[in-house]
Protein backbone atom coordinates (compact mmCIF):
# COMPACT_ATOMS: atom_id res chain seq x y z
CA UNK A 1 0.00 0.00 0.00
CA UNK A 2 1.43 3.45 -1.16
CA UNK A 3 1.54 6.48 1.61
CA UNK A 4 2.44 9.69 1.61
CA UNK A 5 4.59 10.97 4.13
CA UNK A 6 4.66 14.83 4.24
CA UNK A 7 7.50 16.78 6.11
CA UNK A 8 6.19 20.33 7.71
CA UNK A 9 9.08 22.15 9.32
CA UNK A 10 9.45 26.06 10.11
CA UNK A 11 10.60 28.12 7.40
CA UNK A 12 14.47 27.60 7.22
CA UNK A 13 16.33 29.70 4.65
CA UNK A 14 18.52 26.79 4.12
CA UNK A 15 20.98 28.44 0.92
CA UNK A 16 22.05 30.79 3.83
CA UNK A 17 23.49 27.92 5.82
CA UNK A 18 25.32 25.41 3.37
CA UNK A 19 26.20 23.17 5.90
CA UNK A 20 23.04 22.46 7.85
CA UNK A 21 21.74 21.60 4.28
CA UNK A 22 24.47 19.17 3.42
CA UNK A 23 23.94 17.85 7.16
CA UNK A 24 20.05 17.29 6.39
CA UNK A 25 20.53 15.61 2.95
CA UNK A 26 22.84 12.90 4.47
CA UNK A 27 19.94 12.36 6.95
CA UNK A 28 17.76 12.11 4.13
CA UNK A 29 20.56 9.70 1.99
CA UNK A 30 20.57 7.40 5.29
CA UNK A 31 16.98 7.40 5.57
CA UNK A 32 16.46 6.02 1.77
CA UNK A 33 19.40 3.56 1.73
CA UNK A 34 17.33 2.59 5.13
CA UNK A 35 13.93 2.23 3.67
CA UNK A 36 15.86 -0.39 0.89
CA UNK A 37 17.10 -2.31 3.76
CA UNK A 38 14.18 -2.19 5.54
CA UNK A 39 12.71 -3.84 2.10
CA UNK A 40 9.96 -0.59 1.86
CA UNK A 41 10.54 0.86 -1.70
CA UNK A 42 10.73 4.53 -2.05
CA UNK A 43 8.42 5.26 -4.78
CA UNK A 44 9.27 9.38 -4.83
CA UNK A 45 10.43 12.10 -3.14
CA UNK A 46 11.06 15.78 -3.09
CA UNK A 47 12.71 18.90 -1.37
CA UNK A 48 10.18 21.61 -1.67
CA UNK A 49 11.41 25.67 -1.91
CA UNK A 50 9.95 27.95 0.74
CA UNK A 51 6.34 29.54 0.83
CA UNK A 52 7.96 32.71 -0.03
CA UNK A 53 8.75 31.39 -2.97
CA UNK A 54 4.57 29.98 -3.37
CA UNK A 55 1.69 31.30 -6.12
CA UNK A 56 -1.90 30.60 -5.26
CA UNK A 57 -4.38 30.56 -7.34
CA UNK A 58 -8.23 30.90 -6.07
CA UNK A 59 -11.39 30.74 -7.37
CA UNK A 60 -13.26 33.90 -7.62
CA UNK A 61 -16.59 33.48 -9.32
CA UNK A 62 -15.65 31.96 -12.52
CA UNK A 63 -11.84 32.69 -12.36
CA UNK A 64 -8.88 31.71 -10.68
CA UNK A 65 -6.90 34.63 -9.89
CA UNK A 66 -3.20 34.42 -8.98
CA UNK A 67 -1.88 35.34 -5.60
CA UNK A 68 1.60 35.56 -4.06
CA UNK A 69 2.20 33.31 -1.41
CA UNK A 70 1.06 29.66 0.40
CA UNK A 71 -2.80 28.72 0.26
CA UNK A 72 -2.73 29.13 4.38
CA UNK A 73 -0.19 31.15 6.26
CA UNK A 74 0.91 28.02 8.96
CA UNK A 75 3.71 28.09 11.31
CA UNK A 76 5.25 25.11 9.44
CA UNK A 77 4.72 24.40 6.15
CA UNK A 78 5.63 21.16 3.82
CA UNK A 79 9.18 21.39 3.19
CA UNK A 80 9.07 18.14 0.99
CA UNK A 81 7.41 14.76 1.05
CA UNK A 82 8.14 10.76 0.39
CA UNK A 83 5.96 8.57 -1.29
CA UNK A 84 6.46 4.64 -0.04
CA UNK A 85 5.41 1.47 -0.46
CA UNK A 86 4.63 -0.24 2.46
CA UNK A 87 3.10 -3.13 3.84
CA UNK A 88 0.76 -1.39 6.19
CA UNK A 89 0.05 1.71 8.51
CA UNK A 90 2.26 0.64 11.18
CA UNK A 91 5.53 0.09 8.44
CA UNK A 92 4.65 3.65 7.37
CA UNK A 93 4.81 4.75 10.69
CA UNK A 94 7.97 2.99 11.86
CA UNK A 95 9.19 4.58 8.74
CA UNK A 96 7.86 8.12 9.48
CA UNK A 97 9.85 7.60 12.58
CA UNK A 98 12.77 7.07 10.85
CA UNK A 99 12.65 10.16 8.43
CA UNK A 100 14.37 13.59 9.08
CA UNK A 101 12.13 16.35 9.20
CA UNK A 102 11.00 19.50 10.95
CA UNK A 103 8.62 19.26 13.47
CA UNK A 104 5.39 17.30 12.56
CA UNK A 105 5.16 14.20 9.47
CA UNK A 106 1.55 13.69 8.26
CA UNK A 107 0.89 10.29 6.60
CA UNK A 108 -2.18 9.73 4.37
CA UNK A 109 -2.58 6.71 2.65
CA UNK A 110 -2.24 7.28 -1.21
CA UNK A 111 -5.95 6.06 -2.85
CA UNK A 112 -5.76 3.47 -5.78
CA UNK A 113 -7.89 4.72 -8.50
CA UNK A 114 -7.68 1.51 -10.64
CA UNK A 115 -10.85 0.59 -9.00
CA UNK A 116 -12.94 3.73 -11.33
CA UNK A 117 -10.97 3.19 -14.06
CA UNK B 1 -16.75 -16.00 17.02
CA UNK B 2 -17.00 -12.42 14.84
CA UNK B 3 -12.86 -12.10 15.47
CA UNK B 4 -12.82 -15.33 13.76
CA UNK B 5 -15.07 -14.36 10.68
CA UNK B 6 -13.08 -11.14 10.45
CA UNK B 7 -10.09 -13.06 9.60
CA UNK B 8 -11.76 -14.64 6.53
CA UNK B 9 -13.56 -11.85 5.64
CA UNK B 10 -10.50 -9.09 6.52
CA UNK B 11 -14.05 -6.50 6.45
CA UNK B 12 -15.74 -5.91 9.86
CA UNK B 13 -18.78 -4.97 8.87
CA UNK B 14 -18.92 -7.74 6.48
CA UNK B 15 -18.37 -9.94 9.77
CA UNK B 16 -20.86 -8.46 11.80
CA UNK B 17 -23.37 -8.60 8.82
CA UNK B 18 -22.56 -12.58 8.48
CA UNK B 19 -22.41 -12.94 12.30
CA UNK B 20 -25.93 -11.58 12.41
CA UNK B 21 -27.51 -13.98 9.71
CA UNK B 22 -25.95 -16.91 11.37
CA UNK B 23 -28.08 -16.52 14.46
CA UNK B 24 -31.02 -15.43 12.24
CA UNK B 25 -30.31 -18.54 10.24
CA UNK B 26 -30.09 -20.90 13.98
CA UNK B 27 -34.13 -20.13 14.93
CA UNK B 28 -35.50 -22.01 12.16
CA UNK B 29 -32.51 -24.85 11.41
CA UNK B 30 -32.83 -25.25 15.25
CA UNK B 31 -36.25 -25.90 15.68
CA UNK B 32 -36.66 -27.92 12.46
CA UNK B 33 -33.63 -30.26 13.30
CA UNK B 34 -33.06 -29.69 16.83
CA UNK B 35 -29.92 -27.90 18.54
CA UNK B 36 -26.95 -29.06 17.67
CA UNK B 37 -24.26 -30.49 20.03
CA UNK B 38 -22.12 -27.66 19.73
CA UNK B 39 -24.23 -24.26 18.97
CA UNK B 40 -20.57 -22.18 19.12
CA UNK B 41 -19.33 -24.20 16.25
CA UNK B 42 -22.63 -24.56 14.30
CA UNK B 43 -23.01 -20.68 14.57
CA UNK B 44 -19.48 -19.68 13.20
CA UNK B 45 -19.05 -22.28 10.60
CA UNK B 46 -22.99 -20.73 9.59
CA UNK B 47 -21.15 -16.88 9.64
CA UNK B 48 -17.93 -18.11 7.51
CA UNK B 49 -20.06 -19.75 5.12
CA UNK B 50 -22.47 -16.68 4.81
CA UNK B 51 -19.34 -14.25 4.76
CA UNK B 52 -17.87 -16.71 1.98
CA UNK B 53 -21.54 -16.02 -0.04
CA UNK B 54 -21.73 -12.21 0.80
CA UNK B 55 -18.23 -12.32 -0.76
CA UNK B 56 -19.30 -13.52 -4.10
CA UNK B 57 -22.54 -11.59 -4.32
CA UNK B 58 -20.24 -8.05 -3.54
CA UNK B 59 -19.72 -6.26 -7.02
CA UNK B 60 -16.45 -6.06 -8.80
CA UNK B 61 -15.55 -2.36 -7.71
CA UNK B 62 -16.06 -3.04 -3.85
CA UNK B 63 -14.35 -6.47 -3.28
CA UNK B 64 -10.91 -4.94 -4.74
CA UNK B 65 -11.04 -2.22 -2.38
CA UNK B 66 -8.41 -2.33 -0.17
CA UNK B 67 -9.64 -4.41 2.69
CA UNK B 68 -8.23 -5.14 6.48
CA UNK B 69 -4.59 -6.39 5.49
CA UNK B 70 -4.23 -9.70 7.53
CA UNK B 71 -1.14 -11.70 7.86
CA UNK B 72 -1.00 -15.40 7.16
CA UNK B 73 -2.22 -16.79 9.79
CA UNK B 74 -0.10 -19.61 11.78
CA UNK B 75 -1.01 -23.16 11.53
CA UNK B 76 -1.90 -23.31 15.65
CA UNK B 77 -3.43 -19.88 15.64
CA UNK B 78 -6.11 -20.45 18.28
CA UNK B 79 -9.28 -18.07 18.59
CA UNK B 80 -8.10 -15.96 21.39
CA UNK B 81 -5.63 -14.61 19.35
CA UNK B 82 -7.91 -14.05 16.96
CA UNK B 83 -10.01 -11.76 19.73
CA UNK B 84 -6.41 -9.78 20.70
CA UNK B 85 -5.77 -9.16 17.08
CA UNK B 86 -9.31 -7.46 16.81
CA UNK B 87 -8.92 -5.07 20.28
CA UNK B 88 -4.98 -4.38 18.94
CA UNK B 89 -6.65 -3.16 15.76
CA UNK B 90 -9.97 -1.77 17.16
CA UNK B 91 -7.44 0.41 19.90
CA UNK B 92 -4.49 1.18 17.18
CA UNK B 93 -3.54 4.84 18.35
CA UNK B 94 -4.15 6.11 14.50
CA UNK B 95 -7.55 6.11 15.97
CA UNK B 96 -9.28 8.76 18.06
CA UNK B 97 -9.35 7.62 21.33
CA UNK B 98 -13.43 7.85 21.05
CA UNK B 99 -13.63 6.36 18.36
CA UNK B 100 -11.10 3.48 20.28
CA UNK B 101 -13.32 3.14 22.79
CA UNK B 102 -16.30 2.84 20.61
CA UNK B 103 -15.56 0.52 18.20
CA UNK B 104 -13.96 -1.99 20.63
CA UNK B 105 -17.53 -1.89 22.12
CA UNK B 106 -19.20 -2.49 19.18
CA UNK B 107 -16.46 -4.91 17.49
CA UNK B 108 -15.04 -6.90 20.07
CA UNK B 109 -18.34 -6.99 22.97
CA UNK B 110 -20.69 -6.83 19.77
CA UNK B 111 -22.82 -3.71 21.66
CA UNK B 112 -24.96 -2.21 19.22
CA UNK B 113 -24.16 1.48 18.24
CA UNK B 114 -27.71 2.69 20.12
CA UNK B 115 -26.33 1.31 23.45
CA UNK B 116 -23.22 2.67 23.12
CA UNK B 117 -24.73 5.70 22.27
CA UNK B 118 -25.96 5.48 25.57
CA UNK B 119 -23.24 5.49 27.87
CA UNK B 120 -21.74 7.97 26.35
CA UNK B 121 -24.68 10.24 26.25
CA UNK B 122 -24.56 10.87 22.49
CA UNK B 123 -27.23 10.21 19.84
CA UNK B 124 -27.23 6.11 17.97
CA UNK B 125 -26.78 8.17 15.08
CA UNK B 126 -23.48 10.35 15.78
CA UNK B 127 -22.27 7.21 17.29
CA UNK B 128 -23.22 4.89 14.49
CA UNK B 129 -21.12 7.55 12.53
CA UNK B 130 -18.07 7.54 14.59
CA UNK B 131 -18.14 4.51 14.39
CA UNK B 132 -18.51 3.93 10.52
CA UNK B 133 -15.66 6.56 10.26
CA UNK B 134 -12.74 4.36 12.13
CA UNK B 135 -14.23 1.20 10.33
CA UNK B 136 -13.37 2.92 7.13
CA UNK B 137 -10.35 4.75 8.44
CA UNK B 138 -8.94 0.96 8.95
CA UNK B 139 -9.91 0.05 5.74
CA UNK B 140 -8.28 2.78 3.86
CA UNK B 141 -5.14 3.74 5.84
CA UNK B 142 -4.12 -0.07 6.06
CA UNK B 143 -4.14 -0.25 9.91
CA UNK B 144 -3.45 -3.85 10.43
CA UNK B 145 -5.24 -7.02 11.50
CA UNK B 146 -2.40 -8.15 13.58
CA UNK B 147 -0.72 -8.97 17.36
CA UNK B 148 2.00 -6.61 17.49
CA UNK B 149 5.91 -8.29 17.67
CA UNK B 150 6.35 -8.16 21.94
CA UNK B 151 9.16 -5.72 20.82
CA UNK B 152 6.01 -3.58 19.86
CA UNK B 153 3.93 -4.19 22.59
CA UNK B 154 4.90 -1.50 25.23
CA UNK B 155 4.19 1.13 22.45
CA UNK B 156 0.96 -0.36 21.88
CA UNK B 157 -0.51 -1.44 24.79
CA UNK B 158 -1.03 1.70 26.56
CA UNK B 159 -3.52 2.35 24.34
CA UNK B 160 -5.85 -0.80 25.00
CA UNK B 161 -5.52 0.16 28.64
CA UNK B 162 -6.35 2.94 28.20
CA UNK B 163 -9.55 2.27 26.31
CA UNK B 164 -10.71 -0.70 28.77
CA UNK B 165 -9.71 2.08 31.38
CA UNK B 166 -11.74 4.85 29.84
CA UNK B 167 -14.88 2.44 29.31
CA UNK B 168 -14.88 1.58 32.87
CA UNK B 169 -14.71 5.07 33.98
CA UNK B 170 -17.68 5.86 32.18
CA UNK B 171 -19.73 3.42 34.22
CA UNK B 172 -18.11 4.24 37.43
CA UNK B 173 -19.02 8.00 37.55
CA UNK B 174 -20.69 9.22 33.94
CA UNK B 175 -19.21 12.79 33.41
CA UNK B 176 -23.50 13.80 32.95
CA UNK B 177 -26.83 12.09 33.80
CA UNK B 178 -28.60 11.40 36.66
CA UNK B 179 -27.02 8.28 38.48
CA UNK B 180 -23.83 7.91 39.70
CA UNK B 181 -22.71 4.49 38.67
CA UNK B 182 -23.84 2.32 35.69
CA UNK B 183 -23.44 -1.39 36.60
CA UNK B 184 -23.79 -2.59 33.76
CA UNK B 185 -21.03 -0.68 32.38
CA UNK B 186 -18.64 -1.62 34.52
CA UNK B 187 -19.04 -4.97 34.71
CA UNK B 188 -18.64 -5.38 31.14
CA UNK B 189 -15.62 -3.27 31.31
CA UNK B 190 -14.42 -5.60 33.70
CA UNK B 191 -15.20 -8.51 31.92
CA UNK B 192 -12.92 -6.86 28.66
CA UNK B 193 -10.20 -6.53 31.64
CA UNK B 194 -10.13 -9.76 32.97
CA UNK B 195 -10.32 -11.44 28.88
CA UNK B 196 -6.98 -9.24 28.16
CA UNK B 197 -5.45 -10.43 31.59
CA UNK B 198 -6.04 -13.82 30.40
CA UNK B 199 -4.54 -13.29 26.82
CA UNK B 200 -1.45 -11.07 28.05
CA UNK B 201 -0.68 -12.68 31.36
CA UNK B 202 2.95 -11.98 31.83
CA UNK B 203 1.78 -7.85 31.39
CA UNK B 204 2.49 -6.54 34.96
CA UNK B 205 0.38 -3.40 33.26
CA UNK B 206 -2.68 -5.72 31.95
CA UNK B 207 -2.84 -7.56 35.29
CA UNK B 208 -2.76 -4.05 37.36
CA UNK B 209 -5.62 -2.74 34.86
CA UNK B 210 -7.60 -5.71 36.09
CA UNK B 211 -6.97 -5.39 39.46
CA UNK B 212 -7.28 -1.92 39.90
CA UNK B 213 -10.45 -2.21 38.33
CA UNK B 214 -11.49 -5.36 40.73
CA UNK B 215 -10.76 -3.16 43.60
CA UNK B 216 -12.58 0.01 42.82
CA UNK B 217 -15.74 -2.10 41.91
CA UNK B 218 -15.83 -3.53 44.91
CA UNK B 219 -16.59 -0.92 46.50
CA UNK B 220 -19.49 0.12 44.69
CA UNK B 221 -22.23 -1.06 46.38
CA UNK B 222 -21.09 1.02 49.24
CA UNK B 223 -20.56 4.34 47.12
CA UNK B 224 -24.28 4.75 47.34
CA UNK B 225 -26.56 5.68 49.76
CA UNK B 226 -30.33 4.67 49.66
CA UNK B 227 -31.21 7.72 48.37
CA UNK B 228 -28.50 7.93 45.52
CA UNK B 229 -26.75 10.22 47.14
CA UNK B 230 -22.41 9.74 46.98
CA UNK B 231 -20.49 8.34 50.34
CA UNK B 232 -16.97 8.93 50.41
CA UNK B 233 -14.48 6.76 50.99
CA UNK B 234 -14.24 7.62 54.56
CA UNK B 235 -17.93 7.19 55.31
CA UNK B 236 -18.67 4.12 53.43
CA UNK B 237 -19.60 1.15 54.99
CA UNK B 238 -17.22 -1.34 54.37
CA UNK B 239 -19.25 -4.17 55.00
CA UNK B 240 -20.84 -3.52 52.03
CA UNK B 241 -17.97 -4.18 49.65
CA UNK B 242 -17.71 -7.13 47.64
CA UNK B 243 -14.95 -9.34 49.32
CA UNK B 244 -15.17 -11.94 46.51
CA UNK B 245 -14.15 -8.68 43.91
CA UNK B 246 -11.47 -7.82 46.28
CA UNK B 247 -9.65 -11.08 47.45
CA UNK B 248 -9.83 -11.68 43.19
CA UNK B 249 -8.11 -8.44 43.00
CA UNK B 250 -5.68 -8.47 45.95
CA UNK B 251 -4.29 -11.87 44.42
CA UNK B 252 -3.66 -9.80 41.66
CA UNK B 253 -1.13 -6.81 43.34
CA UNK B 254 2.50 -7.38 43.05
CA UNK B 255 5.02 -6.09 45.21
CA UNK B 256 7.12 -3.03 43.60
CA UNK B 257 4.30 -2.29 41.20
CA UNK B 258 6.08 -0.09 38.30
CA UNK B 259 3.95 0.90 35.84
CA UNK B 260 0.93 3.77 36.32
CA UNK B 261 -2.38 1.32 36.48
CA UNK B 262 -0.32 -1.40 38.72
CA UNK B 263 0.32 1.37 41.08
CA UNK B 264 -3.00 2.65 41.56
CA UNK B 265 -4.10 -1.13 41.69
CA UNK B 266 -1.55 -1.05 44.96
CA UNK B 267 -3.12 2.13 46.14
CA UNK B 268 -6.53 0.53 45.83
CA UNK B 269 -5.29 -2.19 47.86
CA UNK B 270 -4.20 -0.29 50.76
CA UNK B 271 -7.67 0.87 50.81
CA UNK B 272 -9.20 -2.36 50.91
CA UNK B 273 -6.68 -3.88 53.58
CA UNK B 274 -8.05 -1.50 55.95
CA UNK B 275 -11.10 -2.49 58.25
CA UNK B 276 -11.96 1.16 58.61
CA UNK B 277 -11.17 4.58 57.42
CA UNK B 278 -9.33 5.16 60.19
CA UNK B 279 -7.20 2.10 59.70
CA UNK B 280 -5.59 3.65 56.54
CA UNK B 281 -2.10 3.36 55.65
CA UNK B 282 -1.81 6.90 54.36
CA UNK B 283 2.08 7.05 54.77
CA UNK B 284 1.74 3.82 52.10
CA UNK B 285 -0.17 5.79 49.77
CA UNK B 286 2.01 8.71 49.65
CA UNK B 287 4.87 6.40 48.97
CA UNK B 288 2.80 5.14 46.06
CA UNK B 289 1.48 8.21 44.86
CA UNK B 290 5.02 9.63 44.43
CA UNK B 291 5.94 6.95 42.88
CA UNK B 292 2.88 7.37 40.50
CA UNK B 293 3.75 11.37 39.65
CA UNK B 294 7.24 9.91 39.19
CA UNK B 295 5.94 7.22 36.05
CA UNK B 296 2.61 9.05 35.03
CA UNK B 297 3.13 12.80 36.13
CA UNK B 298 -0.84 14.44 36.03
CA UNK B 299 -2.47 17.30 37.82
CA UNK B 300 -5.42 15.49 39.11
CA UNK B 301 -2.67 12.43 40.30
CA UNK B 302 -1.07 15.32 42.56
CA UNK B 303 -4.36 16.57 43.30
CA UNK B 304 -5.20 12.62 45.09
CA UNK B 305 -1.49 12.58 46.48
CA UNK B 306 -2.07 16.36 48.58
CA UNK B 307 -4.86 14.53 49.68
CA UNK B 308 -3.40 11.69 51.22
CA UNK B 309 -0.61 13.99 52.49
CA UNK B 310 -3.39 16.02 54.21
CA UNK B 311 -4.26 12.81 56.37
CA UNK B 312 -0.50 12.03 57.31
CA UNK B 313 0.43 16.07 58.15
CA UNK B 314 -3.03 17.55 58.67
CA UNK B 315 -5.31 19.59 57.29
CA UNK B 316 -3.28 22.88 57.71
CA UNK B 317 -0.30 21.56 55.42
CA UNK B 318 -3.16 19.74 53.31
CA UNK B 319 -4.62 22.80 52.46
CA UNK B 320 -1.35 24.82 51.82
CA UNK B 321 0.02 21.98 49.51
CA UNK B 322 -3.33 22.21 47.44
CA UNK B 323 -3.22 25.89 47.38
CA UNK B 324 -0.11 25.53 45.14
CA UNK B 325 -1.45 22.84 42.82
CA UNK B 326 -4.93 25.31 42.36
CA UNK B 327 -1.94 27.32 40.08
CA UNK B 328 -1.94 24.96 37.67
CA UNK B 329 -4.25 25.94 34.66
CA UNK B 330 -5.20 21.71 33.73
CA UNK B 331 -7.59 21.85 36.92
CA UNK B 332 -9.54 24.97 36.16
CA UNK B 333 -13.06 23.62 36.09
CA UNK B 334 -12.04 20.45 37.55
CA UNK B 335 -14.90 20.21 40.64
CA UNK B 336 -12.70 18.07 42.70
CA UNK B 337 -10.41 20.99 43.42
CA UNK B 338 -12.82 23.02 45.44
CA UNK B 339 -14.58 19.99 47.02
CA UNK B 340 -10.92 19.07 48.30
CA UNK B 341 -10.58 22.68 49.52
CA UNK B 342 -13.91 22.84 51.29
CA UNK B 343 -13.06 19.42 52.64
CA UNK B 344 -10.07 20.73 54.45
CA UNK B 345 -11.43 24.00 55.39
CA UNK B 346 -13.69 21.89 57.10
CA UNK B 347 -11.55 19.96 59.01
CA UNK B 348 -10.31 23.56 59.84
CA UNK B 349 -13.39 25.06 61.00
CA UNK B 350 -13.53 27.57 58.42
CA UNK B 351 -17.08 27.15 57.61
CA UNK B 352 -18.13 29.84 55.80
CA UNK B 353 -14.96 29.49 53.34
CA UNK B 354 -16.21 25.71 53.24
CA UNK B 355 -19.48 26.68 52.32
CA UNK B 356 -18.30 28.71 49.37
CA UNK B 357 -15.83 25.69 47.79
CA UNK B 358 -18.67 23.15 48.01
CA UNK B 359 -21.32 25.38 46.36
CA UNK B 360 -18.52 26.25 43.34
CA UNK B 361 -17.37 22.35 43.05
CA UNK B 362 -21.48 21.59 42.99
CA UNK B 363 -21.20 24.30 40.10
CA UNK B 364 -18.40 22.51 38.15
CA UNK B 365 -19.49 19.15 38.63
CA UNK B 366 -21.16 17.38 35.62
CA UNK B 367 -22.66 14.43 37.12
CA UNK B 368 -26.31 15.41 39.06
CA UNK B 369 -25.84 12.68 42.09
CA UNK B 370 -22.53 14.24 42.75
CA UNK B 371 -23.68 18.31 42.27
CA UNK B 372 -26.58 17.52 44.72
CA UNK B 373 -24.04 15.88 47.40
CA UNK B 374 -21.91 19.19 46.84
CA UNK B 375 -24.67 21.38 47.65
CA UNK B 376 -26.05 19.57 50.30
CA UNK B 377 -22.42 19.83 52.27
CA UNK B 378 -22.89 24.23 51.20
CA UNK B 379 -26.47 23.96 52.90
CA UNK B 380 -25.13 22.72 56.34
CA UNK B 381 -23.17 25.74 56.14
CA UNK B 382 -26.09 27.92 55.26
CA UNK B 383 -24.84 28.73 51.71
CA UNK B 384 -26.40 28.53 48.81
CA UNK B 385 -30.24 27.16 47.69
CA UNK B 386 -31.07 24.08 49.43
CA UNK B 387 -30.51 21.11 48.07
CA UNK B 388 -33.93 18.76 46.85
CA UNK B 389 -33.14 15.40 47.64
CA UNK B 390 -36.03 13.17 46.31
Amino acid sequence: MKYMLMLFEPETDWEAHPDELRASLAEHDAFSKWLKERGITEVGGEALRGPSTATTLRKVGDEMVVTDGPFAELKEHLGGYYIIDAKDLDEAIEAARRCPTGTVTEIRPIWDMTDYT
Amino acid sequence: MLATVVRLTRDLDAAQDAVQEAFAAAVPAWRANGVPANPGAWLTTTARRKAVSARRHVSALESRLPLLVVDEPGPTDPFPDDRLRLLFTCCHPALDLAARVALTLNVVCGLPTADIGRIFLVPDSTMAARVTRAKRKIRAAGIPYRVPAPDEIPERLPSVLATVYLFFVQGHTPPRGEELTAAGVTARALDLSRVLAALLPDEPEVVGLLALLLLTEARRPARVDTAGAPVLLADQDRARWDRRLIAEGLALVRPEPRGPYAIQAAIAAVHALAPQAADTDWTAIVRLYDDLLAVHPSPVAALARTMAYAEVAGPSAGLAAVDLLAADSRLAGYHVLPAARADLLRRLGRSVESAQEYARAAELAGNAAERAYLLARAAEHGYGSPPRLT
